[in-house]
């Protein structure tokens, strides 16, 4: 596999990683990289280099909205939540991926690996 | 602590960025390394090093300033729901009547039915073409990652010009001429809506409907 073709699969896998999570509640940067990375056991996982791009992408084409506010702390942070355009981009992406990985898994057998 | 704001500052410069956008990126970007530097503290690490785990973050910053620029410039330049809808939507209502007024100065002749003493002028060579209008707005409008409503509207968009010159002409006529609803019977306005509004718009649904599928956004990323 290409390092091109794998930087596209992490970069929509990314965008689906971050859908979900902001699906359940608004998070900012710092928040989204450790979730991702928690729950995933470390499968998936963020760098400021790799998440940020990746959020102002989404923020541009609709599907994230960022706003300042204090954090528990009470220190201010960029809080994204998920736009209403970005939760109808949720479904069809996920569906996506399971087709995806169906198709992946029928070729290799990949969930039996 | 170091100054995780000033490392920042001085990592993307405020060339690098619009320079609405570099205050706001340079203040969240600093607050990422400051937490990741403080949870590294959290669990033990000594100064040094959790320093150096949070500057781990960027391997290379030129590299990030130039993503970040692209993703802020074309925010920064035409928002989502210009490039998806009213460009589209605007090339289609320009170029739909153009072809119209293009073929009555080319003289082509309108096909004239006749609905007891009322004539509806039909031009079917332009008819015939709004489908591909119907198309080329709707496949604008999806290359742009609009959602299905959007490329309904930009498809439809001619007929939906249409139907706002009716809404801001038919109420200033009335002003203009209180009897123009008497001189004009209601079938008169019918078969204008019909003629210039429905028509139309069902031709150009049917160019647009092979382009209300859902986007294929994995295909997207992959482009």
């Amino acid at each position: 596999m290409t390092k091109r073709i794998r930087s596209k699969i992490a970069r929509g896998s990314g965008e689906l990683a971050i859908l979900s999570l902001l699906a359940e509640q608004p998070l900012y940067g710092f928040e989204i990289a450790k979730q991702i990375g928690e729950r995933t056991g470390g499968a998936l996982k963020f760098t400021l280099a790799s998440l940020y791009p990746l959020l102002y992408d989404m923020e541009k084409h609709g599907w994230v909205e960022g706003r300042w506010q204090a954090n528990h702390a009470g220190r201010d942070r960029r809080y994204y939540r998920l736009t209403p355009g970005g939760r109808r981009q949720l479904a069809p992406l996920r569906e996506e991926w399971r087709t995806f990985f169906q198709a992946l898994d029928s070729l290799a057998g990949v969930s039996h690996a | 602590m170091p100054d995780w704001k000033k490392l920042v500052g001085e990592c993307i410069a405020p060339s690098a960025l619009p320079s609405a956008s570099h205050n706001e990126v340079v203040s969240e970007l600093a607050a990422h390394l400051e937490e990741t530097y403080e949870g590294a503290l959290s669990q033990g690490l000594t100064e040094p090093a959790a320093v150096a785990l949070a500057r781990q973050e960027v391997s290379d910053w030129h590299v990030l300033a130039k993503e970040i620029s692209r993703a802020k410039s074309e925010e920064n330049y035409m928002n989502n729901r210009t490039r998806s809808l009213w460009l589209p939507a605007m090339a289609n209502v320009i170029l739909a009547p153009g072809l119209l007024m293009i073929l009555q100065k080319l003289a082509v002749q309108p096909h004239v039915l006749w609905i007891g003493n009322m004539a509806m002028v039909l031009y079917l060579p332009w008819l015939i073409t709004l489908p591909l209008f119907g198309a080329f707005g709707a496949f604008l409008a999806k290359r742009a990652q609009a959602h299905l409503v959007n490329r309904l509207i930009v498809g439809l968009s001619p007929a939906l010009a249409v139907v706002g010159a009716f809404a801001v002409i038919l109420p200033a006529s009335l002003v203009i001429d209180r009897h123009l609803l008497t001189n004009f019977p209601f079938a008169y306005f019918a078969l204008t809506i019909c003629n210039w509004i429905l028509l139309p718009a069902f031709a150009l649904l049917l160019g647009t409907l092979p382009f209300l599928r859902q986007p294929n956004t994995l295909a997207r990323t992959e482009a």
